[in-house]
């Protein structure tokens, strides 16, 4: 019986933590200052949820970052791959889109949100990095635009 | 009895609204349909006083019969012809329906052949792009959430979309066209009177459906074509050092990353181009009117207008902030 | 008519309840075979999930009730309607008539159980499996939002992240997958589990409409099933289907979608048709007026709601003369609809009809779901629809042909059969005060939205602004869906209060013709004695006794499957006791199901658990058959 009140309250709390993965919270005050450090306590609340992750590829898109950063991103340009020149934990990556050249035109919510994207991105397949870019083709990005879906 | 009361009570407590109705048709288009309209609510008001009257003699005539045993086989001749008299007029009632939508919708096709403008509207979440071609230079003008239509003219509306599913409905010109990726639908309208419409999006498209909304300004040609003439020119000068600051901060600052003020450097494509911001009736896809209170509080705090908006909040000080309001409210 | 002599007879029923009873407790429960226990547990899931997902649909008319009402952000709107409409559509409407068929046809056609006992368990476990698909989900926060249809690309990889979408989807597949367990069981009930002598001349309409509801389910659910998975595979396995840049088309979905979508209101809709002539029969006293007529309009609905779906897609710009075709097919199911209310009006107008709570929700029916076809004919018409559509004007349609026309019959159904189902009377004075709060006030609260959507207010707002003008028709629209709301809750009290104060009913309180009515209320585990014997439409209203054959055992389960068209006896067939299989194949399928949100590995994986059950489930256990066609030769 304790046993089964402790897979219970395991699967409950296992349960729960998907679930904040899933929660849409259109905050009116969110994140306005840089990660203070890798263990910055909001960093659960955008890499840890889908909606922010999902909106991070928004603005990636917008932002331009597709031009040099897209599918066909070799080497270093590459963002899909595991390997970070300037290191993969949160604030390193913030950091580092922070101080492109884009930078100082992002407002912070939307490089938080980008970080989380951009780290996110080795999880997935190619394949479905491409299948969710095509779904995308209608968007604009940075200062072009190649019109609806036709 | 109490129902048409109630039915009247109903309409009148309504309040139209007459710039988002079917009802007040201002264009060939909806007048077509709305002719159709009248024609099916007789048809049907019909056939529902028909089932009325028909329930209603049975129930009254229950009042005198008797409780007996049940009647097994009973003799129905007179039910079985009043049945075919009752399918032979819905089969009428039906085919004159019919017909009449088959030719409505042939008049809505004809127009068609006659349209001398055309507009590309193209919906993102949560907003309306709308582009003309200049007719000086050939290129595209582009604005956003506001319509302007020659008035007694056809003008052929070409949708397109960004990213989900939209539907431009602006009821009082015409019925609603789905706005599809992959498929290029086109309608015209041919206003007949001039003034403000409201149109709003018709197909459930994500969190802020329920603000994207746009104007619709159905003017003589003269009119239409000086309107025009001004959304070609480039952004206005700033007036004043406020003025000039702000502009500073704009085209420099974030707000260049999505928008274009045309004559200046920026020339971001994922926001609304904001050129000519202040001679739009509305902000943020008709959730707003346009006043400098109204942009300072959609600048300072999008998602309190609009929750879930892609438009991304600045952290501005105050005096920037009313810098920047007071070069966009300037912008006619 | 008087149950046949003597009745009830203490030995035999005593060696068929032996044979026919559950195991007791809790095994019982999970075990149960019994089509009544399993309707009756259906009906109260469905009833349950009706009040919740009502519940959710009063939230949000209070949001609406004024503009810029700031209770419901988007998000929780979008999740309640999606959550209301998901609900109302496949965990209510669907279900709750095809459990009234699992109960009420064996009783209806003399049987003791339907043709496949073990699939009914099997059906409600599913269907079971897709509620908590659904409503776990809510409980925890991830409640599915982008609305009960989902279109591409909203609900496509990049527009729709995460799992909702997914939960939405596979909770389809449970539903659907239950939907068909279930439709062929009615099915094969229907065609040849009738008594001596029914042919399908003598068939009651009400079997009738589950028959034809039953194929209609069979031929439209895997569409939904289709379009389900296909949407999974795009956002799970990166498939193209919905995709336009990749060579996929987003009308495809729509077309699947809309293809089941509609056939499935006249799921829900037939079944009602078939219980509003069972009570008109009873209480106008005379058999329905046009037999023939009635079931030639039931079988063109059935046909014609296939021809139907594109009227839900006029605006996607298809091509003109197409949307042409599709008003004309609209317009034209209402010739046989509108056949079958003149037939029901004329069996009231030629009847002596006696005026029962079950006969007021008939006439409630008539005045109400008219009105909603009548709006129907208005929005099948692709010129004026695309005024009409997406806006109040249909949701005032559809919830007067769905409330109207499926609900409205099935609270009369459920006034009417409640006698038989638990041996009491409800209330017949708390039963019209329910009426009329249910009646006006889904009248009072529906109605205004004919005009909002004529007044240009669309679908799916969470909120509008005041200079709209909308704001005193949402109020009176919210004041009269709380009345209706109210009348539910008395309905609901009547039904449980009853259970315990009501007067005591006899076997056939009514004075029905048909032969659920032979049997004692509630029915024993055995439903019948006897056999009944049917020569007319009527059985119960012929002078004399009820004519029985004897001959099925008395000590084992054992049902007489007769032939598809005359009704002549065949063979007597060895039926099913009580099994835990169809709990155990269930779990795997909704392992298996849960599992192929996350990984599509779970299909391969889940595949062994569920061939491992449904081995066990169909191991033959029963002696070869020693008569019949299926007699093995050369013995």
């Amino acid at each position: 019986m304790e046993r089964a009140g402790r897979c219970a309250s395991l699967l409950l709390l296992l349960a729960l933590a998907a679930c904040s993965r899933e929660e849409r919270d259109f905050r009116t005050t969110a994140a306005q200052t840089a990660p203070h450090g890798p263990a910055d306590p909001r960093i659960p609340f955008y890499q840890g949820n889908l909606y922010q992750v999902s909106q991070g590829g928004r603005y990636f898109s917008w932002y331009g970052c597709g031009g040099c950063h897209g599918e066909k991103a070799q080497g270093v340009l590459k963002l899909s791959d595991d390997a970070w020149k300037h290191g993969g934990a949160f604030d390193q990556v913030y950091r580092s889109i922070a101080a492109h050249a884009e930078g100082p035109r992002i407002p912070p919510e939307q490089l938080w949100q980008i970080t989380a994207y951009v780290r996110d991105m080795h999880t997935h397949t190619p394949a479905k990095l491409r299948r969710q870019d095509l779904d995308e083709k209608g968007e604009p990005t940075g200062d072009s635009w190649s019109g609806p879906v036709r | 009895m109490r129902r048409v009361l109630a039915l009247a009570a109903l309409l009148l407590l309504g309040g139209c609204a007459g710039w988002q109705t079917p009802l007040d048709p201002a264009g060939e288009q909806a007048r077509h349909i709305y002719s159709f309209l009248e024609l099916i609510l007789w048809v049907c008001g019909f056939f529902y006083l028909l089932v009325l009257a028909f329930l209603g003699w049975g129930l009254w005539r229950a009042r005198r019969r008797s409780a007996e045993g049940p009647e097994i086989a009973p003799a129905d001749r007179g039910l079985d012809r009043a049945l075919i008299v009752w399918s032979a007029l819905i089969v009428v009632g039906l085919t004159v329906l019919t017909l009449g939508a088959f030719f409505v919708d042939r008049a809505l096709a004809n127009a068609q052949a006659r349209e001398t403008l055309t507009v590309r509207v193209t919906g993102q979440q949560w907003w309306w792009r709308i582009r003309y071609r200049d007719p000086a230079t050939g290129r595209w003008i582009e604005t956003a959430n506001e319509l302007h239509l020659p008035l007694g003219k056809t003008t052929r509306i070409e949708l397109g979309s960004a990213d989900v599913i939209h539907s431009l409905w602006i009821p009082n010109l015409a019925g609603k066209t789905d706005v599809i990726p992959g498929h290029p639908n086109a309608f015209d309208v041919t206003p007949r009177a001039p003034g403000w419409y409201r149109g709003q999006c018709a197909e459930f498209c994500g969190a802020q459906h329920a603000h994207m909304a746009l104007w619709v300004k159905v003017e003589p040609p003269a009119a239409f074509a000086r309107w025009l003439a001004g959304q070609a020119r480039s952004a206005a000068s700033p007036a004043d050092p406020e003025q000039a600051r702000g502009m500073k901060l704009v085209t420099q600052g974030p707000c260049a990353a999505c928008h274009t003020l045309r004559g200046t450097p920026a020339d971001g494509r994922p926001g609304p181009d904001l050129t000519h911001l202040a001679s739009r009736r509305s902000l943020a896809a008709g959730t707003l009117p346009m006043t400098r209170g109204a942009l300072q509080g959609w600048i300072a705090r999008p998602q309190a207008v609009k929750p879930g908006t892609l438009m991304p909040a600045v952290s501005l000080s105050p005096t920037d902030l009313d810098a920047v309001a007071a070069y966009l409210a300037a912008l006619q | 008519m008087s149950p046949p002599a003597p009745f009830p007879d203490a030995s035999r029923s005593q060696r068929l309840a032996a044979a026919w009873a559950d195991p007791p407790g809790l095994w019982g429960f999970l075990t149960t075979v019994d089509h009544k226990r399993i309707a009756a547990r259906y009906i109260v899931t469905t009833l349950l999930l009706l009040f919740l997902a009502g519940m959710v649909a009063l939230d949000m008319r209070l949001q609406l009730i004024q503009p810029d009402m700031k209770r419901m952000g988007p998000q929780m709107y979008d999740e309640a309607f999606s959550l209301h409409g998901s609900t109302m559509l496949f965990l209510v409407s669907v279900p709750v008539m095809e459990a009234m068929a699992l109960w009420l046809v064996p009783l209806m056609l003399g049987q003791r159980n339907v043709a496949f006992p073990r699939l009914a368990a099997f059906s409600y476990w599913l269907y079971l499996g897709g509620v908590l698909m659904l409503w776990v989900p809510h409980a925890l926060g991830i409640t599915p939002d982008i609305g009960w249809f989902e279109y591409p690309p909203l609900s496509g990889p990049a527009y729709g992240p995460g799992h909702r979408a997914d939960i939405w989807a596979q909770m389809i597949t449970f539903t659907e997958v239950a939907a068909l367990a279930a439709s062929v069981n009615i099915v094969a009930t229907i065609l040849k589990l009738r008594p001596p002598g029914m042919t399908l001349a003598r068939m009651p309409l009400f079997v009738w409409a589950q028959l034809i509801a039953s194929i209609m389910t069979i031929l439209a659910m895997p569409a939904i099933m289709l379009v389900t998975s296909m949407l999974i595979a795009d956002r799970m396995i990166s498939t193209h289907f919905f995709s336009p840049s990749g060579g996929g088309d987003v009308l495809l979905f729509q077309h699947l979608f809309w293809f089941f979508g509609h056939p499935e209101v006249y799921i829900i809709f037939l079944p009602a048709t078939g219980f509003v002539s069972a009570i008109v029969a009873t209480f106008a006293r005379r058999p329905v007026f046009g037999q023939v007529p009635m079931v030639l309009s039931m079988l063109a609905v059935g046909l014609f709601g296939f021809g139907l779906w594109v009227h839900h897609m006029y605006a996607v710009g298809l091509p003109r003369l197409g949307n042409d075709f599709y008003t004309a097919a609209s317009m034209a199911i209402a010739l046989p609809v509108g056949i079958q209310i003149f037939c029901w009006t004329a069996t009231i107008w030629s009847g002596r009809p006696r005026f029962q709570t079950p006969m007021l929700w008939v006439i409630g029916f008539i005045l109400t779901f008219v009105i909603g076809g009548l709006s129907g004919v208005m929005t099948g018409a692709a010129p004026l629809d695309l005024q009409l559509t997406d806006t109040y004007f249909v949701v005032a349609h559809l919830h007067y042909v769905l409330i109207g026309g499926a609900i409205f019959p099935l609270l009369g159904a459920f006034c009417y059969w409640y006698p038989k189902a638990t041996g009491r009377m409800m209330s017949e004075r708390w039963g019209v005060v329910a009426f009329v709060l249910i009646v006006g006030g889904f009248n009072l609260g529906f109605f205004p939205m004919h005009i909002l959507g004529l007044e240009g207010m669309p679908r799916r707002i969470y909120t509008y602004g005041p200079e709209m003008g909308w704001g005193t028709l949402n109020l009176i629209a919210t004041l009269g869906s709380a009345m209706a709301v109210a009348g539910g809750l008395v309905m609901v009290a009547n039904g449980l209060l009853s259970l315990r104060f009501g007067e005591r009913a006899g076997a056939d309180p009514w004075d029905a013709p048909t032969l659920e009515w032979a049997c004692e209320s509630p029915p024993p585990c055995y439903n019948f004695e006897y056999t009944p014997v049917v020569e007319d439409l009527v059985p119960l209203w012929r002078e004399g006794d009820l004519p029985v054959m004897d001959g099925m055992s008395l000590d084992s389960r054992e049902l007489l499957v007769t032939s598809a068209v005359e009704g002549i006896p065949e063979y007597r067939q060895n039926s099913v006791g009580p099994s835990i299989w169809p709990l155990v194949a269930a779990l795997a399928v909704a392992a298996m199901f849960i599992g192929s949100i996350f990984t599509a590995w779970a299909v391969v994986i889940g595949a062994v658990p569920i061939g491992i059950a449904l081995t066990i489930w169909f191991w033959p256990t029963r002696q070869p058959a020693t008569s019949g066609p299926f007699a093995s030769r050369g013995r």
